[in-house]
């Protein structure tokens, strides 16, 4: 399965620069095009306007120097034209030929552009002439005729399609190793995360994807995101060993002492009602305790939420009060409330809340010296219902604040007495399913546990 | 009384029917939920006492077709099943009672009486009478021979409870349940003070306490 996860992968990012190289091959191409075209129009514009300043030159030597200068001029400049790369005509008015080097009278209109092979020229022109591109002027009464042979537009043309050509290979051979080797870079960063994922899946936990220093990169980001995921998911496969360790080691207690009354039963020759009895209420507790572990589990697993309804917590507040005040004064404490005089709404199960209410209060009650004041209190406020479970009593060392949370964790002094240390871990379990925060700050003197509600939706 | 045991694990059923009989009622056991379906629309039962997990028809689809058939006979949930749903679903499903795996017989027991000889919801009596005691529902007030005794509303909804109950015992978790709607047991004495504060205003000052104290179960009211 991974090896074929693999290979398909690495065909993926070969695949993509191979598409990439393609289109940027087209790409190129395009803009090399474009500027052998734009480079053939400027020439073309160059030679015109060299005519046209020929031309302007004449014009100027005839209004100096007259008609016999000016077909002296025309003639010099047909003379020196080499190779009849441009030729020239001067008529008259009645059309004959004054002066220039192209044989026959050129007629009206003229063309711009004529195949050398329709002109006759006094003498032979050069091979390589295509086409001339032709103009006309009119100087004084006369008739100027100008051509330019393409030859030479042809020859740097083709010295730059030649540059061109060339530059285009370069640069689509370089595309295509950049490219390949983007895509055997990108293949090896994602073989890697391939293998490590195999490992981990193989059970190999430690195993994690190297992370080469090119922060920003899509990759770096996802090897470093996927180590941070197994960092948390080694952290919670430890805490859950750690869990089944503390279960183990404190169930083991209690079911040492069951065998070891039933062993003593098992020998004695009468067996006593109260041993029977005790190894009944023996067996109760260690059922209540494994109820609440499996409690904790599913409320941990959260498939409660659908049940979930706007709720009045201050009924539920008042009852558990109400239920637990006569406890507290067998133990000559005061149990009191204070709640404000609008609805405390919250989203959640009135079971669970009753819960998790209960569980609070009875954890000040069982944890307290006679004579402590336990008051509990509730406010509105802007991010949701607030409720507070405040003692007087002797607070709980700052080491253990956060450790009072967790299953079977019993502060020294609590050891001995009756209680499964599990009430706080099951409070702390069903606030974090009503999405509540439950926590515990130092009152001087004595302790408040706070449940802060979201406020819930509409 | 008669009770339909319908249960698969052949030691438990075994348990509950011989524990049944030794105080006196009548037990039909059926082993899948099939032949309890066809055993619950025949037999005149005063209570049931239904798995959850069966073979063939599960629990929850038995006690819906049962209460389809039209069979009101009181239902009680058997189950290993203790999730957090398991309980509304079992009740939603036409159940009156629900009780989790492992259990003691005397909280068993104690909740089917309770349960088969739970009075017909039309005829809801409105004054109640155990021995020299009275309680008026309407009136929410309570008197012992001809002497008003006030109490508080949740003292007057625990003793409406047991008298309601009189002569059957109630267990702890039955007034938690009941009383203060507690679908936990809370390790603090909660019903133990708050029988003693009823005991002090309804017994202490008579010659003859009312509320007794089983051990190992609850508590029953009776003259």
């Amino acid at each position: 399965m991974a090896e074929a996860l693999g290979q398909s992968g690495l065909r993926t990012s070969v695949r993509l620069s191979l598409q990439f190289s393609f289109l940027y091959a087209i790409l190129s191409a395009l803009v090399f095009s474009m500027a052998y075209a734009f480079t053939q129009y400027e020439v073309r514009d160059w030679v015109l306007d060299q005519m046209r300043g020929d031309a302007q030159t004449l014009a100027a030597i005839y209004d100096e120097g007259g008609a016999a200068r000016l077909i002296a001029r025309v003639d010099a400049l047909a003379e020196v034209s080499f190779e009849n790369a441009r030729i020239y005509q001067l008529q008259d008015r009645d059309d004959s030929v004054l002066g220039g080097n192209i044989a026959q009278p050129m007629g009206t209109p003229l063309p711009a552009k004529l195949p050398a092979g329709t002109i006759r020229l006094a003498e032979p022109m050069h091979d390589e002439v295509q086409r001339y591109w032709m103009r006309e002027t009119a100087i004084g009464p006369y008739r100027l005729i100008q051509g330019s042979g393409d030859h030479i537009t042809g020859e740097i043309m083709e010295a730059l399609g030649a540059a061109l050509v060339l530059g285009y290979l370069a640069v689509i051979i370089l595309g295509l190793i950049v490219g390949v080797r983007v895509g055997r870079l990108t293949e090896e960063r994602i073989t890697a995360i391939l293998t490590t994922l195999s490992r981990v899946s193989a059970g190999q936990l430690a195993a994690r994807v190297p992370v080469f220093d090119r922060a920003g990169n899509d990759l770096f980001r996802v090897s470093v995101r996927i180590n941070e995921m197994l960092d948390e998911i080694t952290r919670l496969l430890e805490s859950q060993q750690q869990i089944s360790n503390d279960i183990a080691h404190d169930m083991r207690t209690p079911l040492q002492r069951l065998h070891q009354r039933l062993e003593r039963m098992s020998t004695a020759k009468a067996v006593a009602p109260e041993d029977v009895q005790a190894s009944l209420e023996q067996t109760r507790d260690i059922i209540a305790t494994f109820n609440a572990l499996l409690r904790i589990a599913q409320m941990e697993a959260g498939d409660r939420q659908a049940r979930f309804e706007r709720r009045d917590l201050a009924p539920i507040l008042s009852n558990v009060v109400e239920a637990f005040e006569p406890a507290a004064e067998d133990r000559d404490m005061t149990l009191a409330m204070t709640l404000p005089r609008k609805p405390l709404i919250v989203m959640g199960d009135p079971g669970l809340l009753t819960q998790l209410v209960s569980n609070i209060i009875e954890n000040a009650i069982r944890h307290c010296p006679p004579g402590t004041a336990i008051h509990v209190t509730a406010e509105v406020a802007s991010s949701g219902v607030i409720l507070r479970v405040a003692d007087d009593g002797p607070g709980i060392a700052p080491e253990n604040r956060e450790r009072i949370f967790r299953r079977f964790f019993r502060v020294e002094r609590s050891r001995h007495t009756p209680g499964s240390g599990l009430g706080l871990a099951l409070a702390k379990a069903i606030a974090d399913m009503h999405g509540a925060a439950l926590s515990v700050f130092d009152s001087a003197p004595g302790t408040v546990f706070e449940v802060r509600f979201a406020r819930p939706a509409g | 009384m008669r009770v339909l045991v319908v249960e698969d694990d052949r030691e438990t059923a075994e348990y509950i029917c011989s524990s049944l009989r030794a105080l006196g009622h009548v037990t039909e056991h059926a082993p899948d939920g099939k032949n309890a379906f066809l055993l619950a629309l025949d037999g005149d039962f005063d209570v049931m006492v239904v798995d959850r997990m069966l073979p063939g028809l599960d629990g929850l689809s038995l006690v819906k077709s049962v209460r389809v058939a039209g069979v009101a006979t009181p239902i009680l949930f058997l189950s290993a099943m203790g999730g957090l749903n398991d309980r509304v679903d079992g009740l939603e499903a036409g159940a009156d009672d629900y009780l989790v795996k492992p259990f003691a017989f005397s909280e068993l027991s104690a909740r089917l009486s309770a349960l088969a000889r739970r009075p017909p919801m039309q005829a809801e009596e409105t004054r109640l009478r155990v021995a020299d005691l009275e309680l008026d529902l309407i009136r929410h007030s309570v008197s012992r021979s001809g002497q008003d005794i006030p109490l508080q509303p949740r003292e007057f909804r625990l003793l409406t409870y047991l008298m309601r109950n009189a002569d059957r015992v109630v267990t702890r978790t039955m007034l938690l349940e009941a009383v203060w709607e507690f679908n936990f047991d809370p390790n603090t004495n909660v019903v133990e003070t708050h029988i003693s504060r009823l005991r002090n205003k309804i017994d202490k000052p008579f010659d003859r306490p009312l509320i007794h104290t089983v051990r190992g179960a609850g508590y029953s009211l009776h003259g």
